[in-house]
């Protein structure tokens, strides 16, 4: 077959490049803000690391950022005495501003009572006095190293290790011993969560029954449900403005595509006159239109693929807070909207086609 | 409706147009009836806005009339349904263009392999018959030539072989010769007058150029969208419009012949100098 969508589009080299990068346009912005929120859905997983089966936390409290738990630190030893407890550790954690060469930068600050027995990999929780663990994503964005002193509320702590899982955009998490946190926080007699592990594992959920009978001033949640909280947090504060972005792109890609065909169409319908009076059927000459649309979004798609792997990276190296995460499933999922897009902007150049009088080709 | 057609590819019947409504109508071709055979050539003549494009384009399946029939190779045009007249154009009628429009974007080759796509024939099959188009009108070494790269000549060879793509029976040429010089015209006549006599197939020419009058079979005169009998019609030998014979606005008798003109002014011309015009009206 002759390529006439191809030539047509072809033709006009610096409308096809506009074109292209229009789509290309959207395509990024759609995949980028996609990026994003898979990104940032995948934020504080290092919660679901901590040692502890259940979360003891004062009744009422959401989720680790948005609320302040508050527990009487005597509550772990009633908390010891529950059937199928096998041991409690205190926790505290809260929101603090950090003084990194002279300069403010808030922490998720958190330390975890050392309990006997400590799983390999779990040793990031519990750094030696003097010596705090800070997220990698910290560390870069600070420009911190192990040996490094960071100042927390008038007491020098040195960096030791990093660990990855601990950004949620706003803050990052680190790691201090149990005893540092108590001079940091400066509330005695207080903690703010209290870990309980349990004998059986399958038993969680009663003895998370009986916690929540015998102790009506606590919630209890699982790691899992605290870190959904979490995450849940953040998508729905973040998911309006990923629908709008992702709305936005779609209509820009659709226009822009329209655009073109359409005046590829008007500026070519002699052609299209000439193809209707030596024969052309409609089908034909929408093939041709449908064909040009295609070709458009496909070529936006591939610019836009490219230009979103390289817009994550240079994100990333500029914001390391900002985690982005591009799946292969959204990417398709654009792709086939690059498609829907093609589709929709064919529409009004095809209607044109229809329009045009085969008998201007008798006009000279 | 389909019906035996014993040799005639064309067939017009009270064919009628009008274009406008009320004071402002204009009857553009008024009951025009005609007849095309196998390997004729039809050149229809008349003034600009005679009709003659109007025909035409009725005659091709273009443009619907107000009133009358169109026969093409038996079949019916005027009564198909409008989704069905692409067909016809496709299979039973080829262009020929005064300005060739040809498809800028595509080359010479690819401009006559179209109208084989359209008809369902693609690929290898379609390139071939392209290319044997071209080849026969000495277009061999502009295959690949885009109509920019071509001269007017050239370019009316690549039309006509795109006309032909699909062996249609009705050719309708249109001032095919009006933007080219007068050896490419001439050349471009040629190749009509073999496709009519050695492909058989119907020529139908509209056209100012009396030039063409050399290979046409039949001259017919269009005026006021209707035919008029060619014989009672003359060549003013000063201007060399055609002048009917029965409201000539002069005439002069002169060694045993009479001249018709069509003004005072060309009359006086011819009598200050007759002898660089007598031969003009023949």
């Amino acid at each position: 077959m002759v390529p006439v969508a191809r030539r047509n589009l072809l033709a006009e080299k610096g409308r096809l490049a506009i074109s292209v990068a229009g789509v290309a346009f959207s395509v990024v912005l759609i995949l980028v803000v996609l990026s994003l929120y898979r990104g940032w859905g995948g934020l504080g997983g290092i919660i679901e690391e901590i040692p502890a089966d259940l979360w003891v936390v004062q009744q009422g409290t959401t989720d680790p950022f948005h609320s302040v738990s508050v527990l009487r630190e005597d509550l772990a030893e009633e908390l010891a005495g529950v059937e199928g407890v096998r041991g409690v550790s205190k926790a505290f954690s809260r929101t603090m501003s950090v003084e990194v060469d002279g300069k403010e930068t808030p922490l998720r600050l958190m330390s975890l009572e050392r309990p006997p027995d400590v799983l390999p990999g779990q040793a990031v929780f519990f750094p030696p006095p003097g010596r705090i663990n800070i997220d990698a994503v910290f560390a870069e964005m600070q420009g911190l190293k192990e040996g490094d002193t960071v100042r927390l509320n008038e007491r020098d702590l040195e960096v030791g290790d990093t660990f990855t899982g601990g950004n949620t955009v706003l803050a990052q998490f680190a790691f201090v011993d149990v005893e540092d946190a108590r001079a940091i926080f400066g509330v005695p007699g207080t903690v703010h969560y209290l870990l309980v592990s349990v004998n059986d594992p399958k038993a969680t959920e009663s003895v998370r029954e009986r916690i929540d009978a015998s102790f009506p001033e606590a919630d209890t949640l699982t790691g899992a449900e605290f870190l959904e909280a979490v995450r849940r947090e953040i998508k729905e504060g973040f998911l309006p403005v990923v629908g709008m972005l992702v709305i936005i792109g779609f209509v820009i890609g659709v226009a822009v595509i329209g655009l073109t065909t359409y005046t590829a169409t008007i500026e070519k319908s002699r052609d299209f006159g000439v193809m209707k009076a030596v024969g052309a059927s409609g089908r034909f000459l929408y093939r041709i239109v449908i064909v040009q649309s295609v070709l458009v979004g496909l070529a936006g798609f591939a610019a836009g693929l490219g230009g979103t792997i390289l817009v994550n990276q240079l994100v990333e190296e500029a914001v390391p807070e900002f985690v982005t995460e591009l799946r292969w499933l959204d990417a398709l999922g654009v792709f086939a909207a690059a498609l829907v897009m093609a589709g929709l902007a064919s529409f009004l150049p095809a209607a044109r086609v229809d329009r045009i009088d085969p008998a201007l080709v008798f006009r000279a | 409706m389909e019906e035996r057609n014993d040799g005639v590819v064309l067939r017009v019947e009270g064919l009628g147009k009008t274009f406008g409504h009320g004071s402002t109508a204009v009857r553009a071709v008024d009951g025009v009836d005609m007849e095309a055979r196998e390997g004729e050539i039809v050149l229809i003549m008349g003034p600009s806005g005679s009709g003659k494009t109007t025909l035409l384009t009725m005659i091709g399946g273009l443009l619907r009339p107000d009133a009358g029939r169109v026969f093409i190779d038996g079949v019916e045009l005027t009564a198909l349904p409008h989704r069905e007249l692409p067909a016809v154009r496709r299979e039973r009628v080829g262009f020929v263009f005064q300005t060739f429009n040809l498809l800028e974007a595509l080359t010479a080759a690819e401009n006559v392999e179209l109208p084989l796509n359209m008809a369902g024939v693609s690929g290898r099959e379609a390139r071939t018959r392209a290319v044997a188009l071209l080849e026969e009108r000495d277009m061999g070494h502009r295959l690949s030539f885009r109509p920019n790269q071509l001269s007017g000549g050239e370019k009316q060879r690549v039309s006509i072989a795109r006309a032909l793509a699909n062996q249609p029976r009705l050719i309708l040429a249109d001032e095919p010769t009006a933007n080219l010089d007068s050896k490419h015209g001439h050349d471009t006549l040629l190749h009509l007058r073999a496709v009519a006599k050695e492909q058989g197939r119907t020529v139908i020419i509209v056209s100012h150029d009396h030039r063409i009058r050399e290979i046409a079979d039949r001259v017919l005169w269009l005026e006021d969208g209707r035919f008029k009998d060619v014989s009672l019609l003359a060549t003013d030998p000063v201007c060399g419009m055609q002048v009917e014979v029965d409201s000539a606005r002069a005439t002069i008798e002169r060694d045993g012949r009479t001249y018709y003109f069509c003004s005072r002014g060309c009359s006086w011309e011819f009598q200050k100098d007759h002898a660089s015009f007598a031969g003009a009206s023949d």
